[in-house]
């Protein structure tokens, strides 16, 4: 009988390419920018997917969306940092309450944008508007440079990033040297010194009903 | 042995424009210093001082009516009439009138690299770019843009924000942008016509306002839309702003990118 050499072979390969595959899952989890680009890939992908297009569709556009950011979105780091000092006073409950609404606003806002501005440019819209330039990694912390091109006008678009447990999560967006954090931390803070925690909470509530995007939405 | 003097001419060519980068690599601050005092209070910047904020509010106000009473309708009529590339090239051309202030300004903030690349952008964009309604610097020679001004000027040479100033028709200020504006108006051909004959240069003036608010209709109603307090977002964002322009941003356009972006079109 001949020794099955084939059988062998494979067998080992298949081996080795499994203890790889498992001991990089473990020893270095994506790069920041890899992390950043996939993220942005998810969300144009979907925007691009024929079978959610149209106005009709926006709805499971939008909630698939949401799915994407909350994967690589930390709503409760960014929540933490745009409250500051606040947060620290806050209750859990009252924490979880603003994270909610928060999330709510921020993804309502931002999925609006992208969206609109994907349908009006069409198809065209993929790669050809985001560069991924590079990232800086710093312990825990990384920040991901991109720029995004309109019109023949580059903006920069800068992701900042935090090392949870070996995923890296976003934590701030800045916009041509405007960090979306500090900006709303310095309108949260006016608006506390007027009309403390629940007025905020109140004003928050008012702006997700407003302008609720997709009716039935889970909380 | 002539093929050798030219490698040596050549690494000295690359030595001697290391050199100049070397000064820019310094200036890239560190990312993450206003990063670790996450809930402290008294992170990074203190927020813009606001002595007359009753009046900046008003004159906010007065700035939102024009643009969406008078501004919006007009640049979106605009917008129908006019091709976008037609309007694009407009608002380049009126990017390339504005060169010598950027030209002076990294003079005087002693980037003497950046002054020769705008020096070049103006006279590639004044010529093969027909009096700049093209950007050939940009898109074919791979020279970025830098915008330098003299706010930034006297921001380089440690002047503070002052405080903030929302002006009617020009919009958010601050008091050492006020004088940077007063001063580049020496270097900028429209203030002249202004000066000539105020009707024109009104004209034109208001003529580039529009073109320019053409191409970006709707990002002002999506700021308000996402903001709790306009008035308060656009302070801190112009703050925000000015302060990375100063610094000259870390996430500074790299022309090779750019150009490999272009070159798929």
């Amino acid at each position: 009988m001949r020794f099955p050499w084939k059988v062998l072979v494979i067998g080992l390969n298949l081996l080795f390419l499994l203890s790889a595959m498992g001991g990089r899952a473990v020893a270095a989890p994506a790069e920041p920018l890899a992390v950043v680009k996939q993220a942005v890939d998810e969300i144009l992908s979907i925007l691009q997917d024929k079978k959610f297009s149209g106005a009709a569709k926006k709805e499971e556009r939008w909630k698939r969306i949401s799915v994407v950011v909350e994967n690589y979105f930390d709503f409760e780091e960014i929540s933490m940092r745009t409250l500051a000092q606040a947060w620290k006073e806050r209750t859990p409950a009252e924490r979880k309450q603003f994270v909610g609404l928060f999330r709510q606003l921020l993804e309502r806002t931002y999925i609006n944008k992208v969206d609109n501005y994907c349908h009006e440019q069409g198809v065209a819209c993929v790669g050809k508007v985001v560069n991924f330039k590079r990232q800086e990694i710093q312990g825990d912390k990384a920040v991901v440079y991109t720029s995004f091109v309109r019109d023949n006008v580059e903006t920069p678009v800068e992701y900042k990033l935090q090392n949870e447990s070996g995923r890296w999560m976003v934590y701030d967006v800045v916009i041509e040297g405007v960090s979306l954090v500090r900006n709303y931390r310095s309108q949260f803070k006016s608006i506390l010194a007027r009309e403390q925690f629940g007025g905020l909470l109140a004003k928050m509530e008012e702006k997700v009903k407003k302008g609720e995007p997709m009716e039935g939405a889970p909380k | 042995m002539k093929n050798r003097a030219g490698f040596v001419v050549a690494w000295c060519l690359i030595l001697f424009f290391l050199g100049f980068r070397v000064p820019v690599a310094q200036a890239a601050a560190d990312p993450y210093t206003e990063e670790m005092a996450s809930t402290s209070e008294s992170n990074g910047m203190e927020a813009i001082a606001d002595p007359l904020e009753p009046m900046n509010r008003f004159f906010f106000e007065f700035n939102d009516r024009l643009y969406f009473w008078v501004l919006k309708p007009v640049s979106t009529g605009y917008s129908y009439v006019v091709a976008e590339d037609v309007r694009m090239s407009i608002r380049d051309f009126f990017y390339n009138l504005l060169a010598p202030v950027r030209i002076v300004n990294s003079l005087l903030q002693g980037k003497v690299k950046n002054s020769a690349t705008e020096l070049g952008r103006f006279v590639i964009n004044s010529t093969v770019g027909v009096v700049g309604f093209g950007d050939p610097a940009t898109n074919e020679f791979g020279l970025p843009r830098r915008d330098e001004d003299l706010g930034q000027t006297l921001g380089v040479y440690g002047i503070g924000d002052g405080f903030y100033i929302c002006w009617p028709i020009l919009g958010p200020s601050s008091l050492r942008d006020t004088v940077g504006l007063v001063g580049d108006s020496f270097l900028d051909p429209v203030s002249y016509l202004m000066a000539a004959d105020f009707a024109a240069g009104a004209a034109v003036y208001s003529g580039s306002e529009v073109n320019k608010t053409s191409l970006t209709l709707g990002d002002y109603e999506e700021f308000k839309e996402a903001a709790f307090d306009p008035y308060l977002a656009l302070r801190d964002a112009y703050q925000q702003y000015r302060r990375n322009k100063i610094k000259d941003g870390n996430g500074a356009p790299d022309s090779s990118l750019y150009k490999e972006k272009r070159d798929e079109d």
